[in-house]
């Protein structure tokens, strides 16, 4: 309080009893981080609440019948509806494709004839191996894991264990069995 | 007695009667002074000012397009609310209730109008924006009114978006998959966005399909059972009443930025 | 008849569709017969006739008359109709401004009348007929359901609800970050910063084409050629596997059309410079990163030097730069297109290790 004259008795009477003007500010400022950090507390549990934890949703992993069930050199859609999975047996081995188109995630269809999956949301088009050749999406398909069951013999595909193409996991162990 | 005058007389009669004159205090407003009573004393009419710039009433100038808007806004609800009582936002339901729907229900033409009209308040809001530009009417002092208007359109159209996914049939369900999976591309939120994969501590990915803005809007990572839920919420009550309030204030802003314009 | 028909798919096909409908509406903008009331009816009839015509053929009937197709007739109609009708009362408004009189509107914006009765009725009749409509329309088309959703397969073509048609046809140009988000951004953030960049005063509460003629230009670009087009193409002439059909074209799912795309990183290196690809993605990608600096960066500033500077010394820097942006941003998506229709480019920047492909 920097206030002279007549009235400065009175002022630092005033200022004696109620807080200094600079301490004011200081419980303001902090009031208002309070309140700011209150705000931004309930903002975040609030984006936090729109992520459940649990989900409800198929299961992803499946067992797949035996090698000897996949002829060479064919696109097995048996699983495509189900699971929405390829499995492709060729000369060397079995790996199974996601069938989720890498562009926008519709379900390419395998066209024999042209030997390529073409998707029919905006015309991707991938080779058999699930290499991208054509249309929109930037990148190839998804492989999953998978491998032989040591207890039956039978075919697991585990498709939330995904391999991607552009960062050379084609050649893990996981994505492929081999049948040579 | 003439047809004309026998009508004249009911007419009289109802107009004297208590419960009409407890109505509408003003009776049948046939003076200026009536008129502008008749305006004041009804909260829905008390939406326009008393009186009017005469090129502002004109059909040829404002193609009544955001008053068919606002029309189709108030049939929806309606008609949604009737749906509403049929309607189950769950996956085992929601296809066999459209069919019940379909088949069922007496007058069953309230989904073709939810329907149709939502196209339609789609298309009409796009022609009350082109009238505005065409106007001109954007320009100061509207600036403000307009911004609030681009938002009445983008949720006019998000309206329509989340209610195209009810009916859970093909058609919905791919609509919403290929248009959901565009926030999987959000630059940094969106696991296959740019820059998502490089978040990441100590290798392990922050952004994955389990938590990423997609994620957070569909409740899961499939167009699933969340996602319809969801998507009933937003469609029913979150985005109608934003919109509402919007259209509050955008009527509000009309009047108080001089009434709809006219050359200065 | 035939011959006709070949043609007109001919016509119809994108590059050519789009580049058609850009010249002509620019064209007729400038070209007052069609903005008077016979040129509304000639405009009129051949719409009409050309429907009727088109009718006759089943492949483009099954198309039309797909229920969630129906609307969009509609639109088509309506959006020609009100055109035409902003323009025309424009062109009227002009021929007055031109010899000195006020706008039409003025005659009356002096006069107030009562809301009771002459607004309160015009609603209300507006109200009766929008009902009528809608309840015959109910009555006489029934809303489409298809098959229960299945996740295991997706229809082909699986399209978007109409009104995104647009955005979807972009998505064939664009990658999804583009096309699904920053795309649509752009949109809205245009669309409001439209009041604030605008400073012509004039052509404020009247119909007038000669008062702001860049602006309605402009904004029918936008509205008419890059949303209402373009979900016309998506509409109509996207059929199976996203390919291109001709409106008289049977929508065939095994027809063939190969699409391979080239990035510039490819074009330059490889095909230029008869070199392999560099590895590290910055010289890799250093053409096509500099053609976007440059487009971004360096073109506005020259253009606002060169021929835009009279919009310069009137808007000002700050509104000219983020108008000149929005402009360039607006004309990238039909320069990305040409691009694709002549040189099968894909990607001008196409940086896979971080998703960040444009
Ligand atoms: C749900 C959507 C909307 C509703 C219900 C609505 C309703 C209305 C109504 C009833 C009017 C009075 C004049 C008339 O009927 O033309 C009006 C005026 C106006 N609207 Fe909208 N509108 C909507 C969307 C929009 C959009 C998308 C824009 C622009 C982007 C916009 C901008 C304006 C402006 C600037 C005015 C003042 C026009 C003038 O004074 O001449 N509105 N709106
Ligand atoms: S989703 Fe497959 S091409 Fe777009």
């Amino acid at each position: 309080m920097t206030e002279t004259g007549s009235a400065g008795v009175a002022v630092a009477e005033n200022a004696a009893a109620a807080p200094t003007r600079r301490s004011f500010v200081n419980w303001l400022a902090v009031g208002w981080l309070a309140f700011a950090a209150g705000v931004g507390a309930f903002v975040t549990t609030m984006a936090r609440f729109l992520f459940p934890n649990v989900l409800f949703e198929p299961p992803s992993s499946f067992k797949a019948g035996y090698p000897a069930d996949y002829q060479v050199g064919e696109v097995d859609e048996r699983w495509k509806e189900k699971y929405q999975i390829w499995v492709v047996r060729n000369t060397e081995m079995i790996y199974a494709l996601i069938t989720v188109c890498t562009h926008l995630g519709c379900i390419p269809n395998w066209l024999p004839a042209q030997n390529k999956f073409k998707c029919p949301c905006h015309g991707s088009g991938y080779y058999r191996s699930g290499i991208n050749f054509e249309g929109p999406t930037p990148r190839p398909l998804e492989r999953a894991a998978i491998s032989i069951s040591p207890d039956d013999g039978q075919i697991f595909i585990d498709k939330a264990r995904k391999f991607l193409y552009e960062k050379g996991q084609w050649t893990d162990p996981a994505a492929f069995i081999k049948t040579t | 007695m003439s047809l004309e005058r026998h009508w004249k007389k009911i007419q009289q009669q109802v107009v004297e009667t208590q419960i009409w004159k407890s109505i509408f205090r003003v009776g049948i407003p046939n003076t200026n002074r009536k008129r502008v009573l008749a305006m004041l004393g009804n909260v829905v009419l008390h939406l326009h000012p008393v009186k009017t710039r005469k090129s502002g009433v004109k059909m040829r100038y404002t193609w009544c397009a955001g008053g068919m808007t606002f029309f189709l806004f108030l049939t929806l609800t309606f008609t949604g609310l009737l749906l509403m009582f049929y309607y189950r936002p769950t996956i085992e339901y929601a296809y066999g209730d459209m069919l019940d729907l379909r088949e069922q229900v007496p007058f069953g033409i309230m989904r073709e109008m939810h329907r149709w009209g939502a196209h339609a308040m789609v298309i009409s809001v796009w022609i009350h924006m082109f009238r505005v530009f065409m106007t001109g009417s954007y320009k100061p002092p509207r600036e403000f009114n307009w911004n609030v208007g681009v938002v009445l359109l983008v949720l006019t159209l998000l309206l329509s978006f989340t209610g195209y996914l009810l009916p859970w049939d093909q058609l919905a369900i791919w609509a919403i998959t290929v248009g959901s999976n565009m926030a999987r591309a959000t630059p940094l939120a969106g696991n296959e966005g740019p820059f998502a994969a490089q978040l990441a501590v100590n290798g392990v990915n922050l952004v994955t399909a389990g938590s990423d803005a997609r994620f957070g809007l569909l409740g899961g990572r499939i167009v699933g059972a969340n996602a319809l839920l969801r998507f009933y919420v937003l469609h029913c009550v979150f985005i109608p009443l934003v919109a509402a309030f919007l259209m509050a204030v955008h009527f509000w802003r009309v009047r108080k930025d001089g009434g709809i314009s006219g050359p200065l | 008849m035939n011959g006709l028909k070949s043609f007109i798919n001919w016509l119809a096909s994108p590059a050519i569709a789009v580049t058609l409908s850009m010249l002509s509406l620019v064209g007729a903008m400038f070209y007052k017969p069609i903005w008077t009331k016979k040129g509304g009816l000639v405009l009129f009839a051949t719409l009409v006739g050309g429907f009727a015509f088109s009718f006759t053929d089943p492949n483009f009937r099954i198309v039309a008359t797909m229920p969630d197709n129906v609307p969009i007739l509609g639109m088509l109609f309506l959006v020609g109709f009100f055109f035409w009708y902003a323009m025309y009362q424009a062109h009227l408004n002009d021929a007055r401004l031109s010899v000195g009189l006020p706008p039409l509107e003025k005659d009356d914006s002096d006069k107030k009348v009562f809301s009771w009765p002459d607004l309160v009725y015009v609603e209300l009749v507006s109200l009766i007929i929008c009902s009528i409509v809608l309840i015959v329309w109910s009555i006489v088309l029934k809303a489409p359901l298809e098959e229960p959703a299945n996740p295991g397969a997706a229809p082909n073509p699986a399209k978007a609800p109409w009104y995104f048609l647009g955005l979807q046809e972009l998505l064939v140009y664009f990658d999804p970050w583009m096309a699904g988000v920053v795309l649509p951004t752009l949109i809205i953030v245009g669309l409001m910063a439209i009041p604030y960049i605008d400073t012509n005063p004039r052509g404020n509460g009247y119909f007038s084409f000669r008062e702001r003629k860049w602006e309605i230009v402009m904004f029918c670009f936008g509205f008419i050629i890059l949303w209402v087009v373009l979900i016309i193409l998506g509409t109509f002439l996207r059929g199976p596997n996203w390919n291109f059909f001709g409106p008289y074209e049977y929508w065939d799912p095994n027809k063939l059309v190969p699409l391979n795309n080239v990035s510039v990183s490819e074009i330059f290196w490889v095909k230029w410079l008869k070199t392999a690809l560099p590895t590290f993605w910055l010289k890799r990608e250093l053409p096509g990163i500099l053609l976007v600096l440059f487009y971004l960066g360096a073109l506005p500033g020259l253009l606002g030097k060169t021929l835009f500077r009279r919009f310069y010394e009137k808007m000002g820097m700050v509104r000219f730069f983020v108008g000149v942006n929005l402009f360039l941003i607006m004309f990238a998506v039909p320069i990305k297109m040409y691009l694709r229709w002549i040189f099968n480019l894909k990607y001008i920047v196409n940086i896979q290790e971080f998703s960040f492909n444009i």
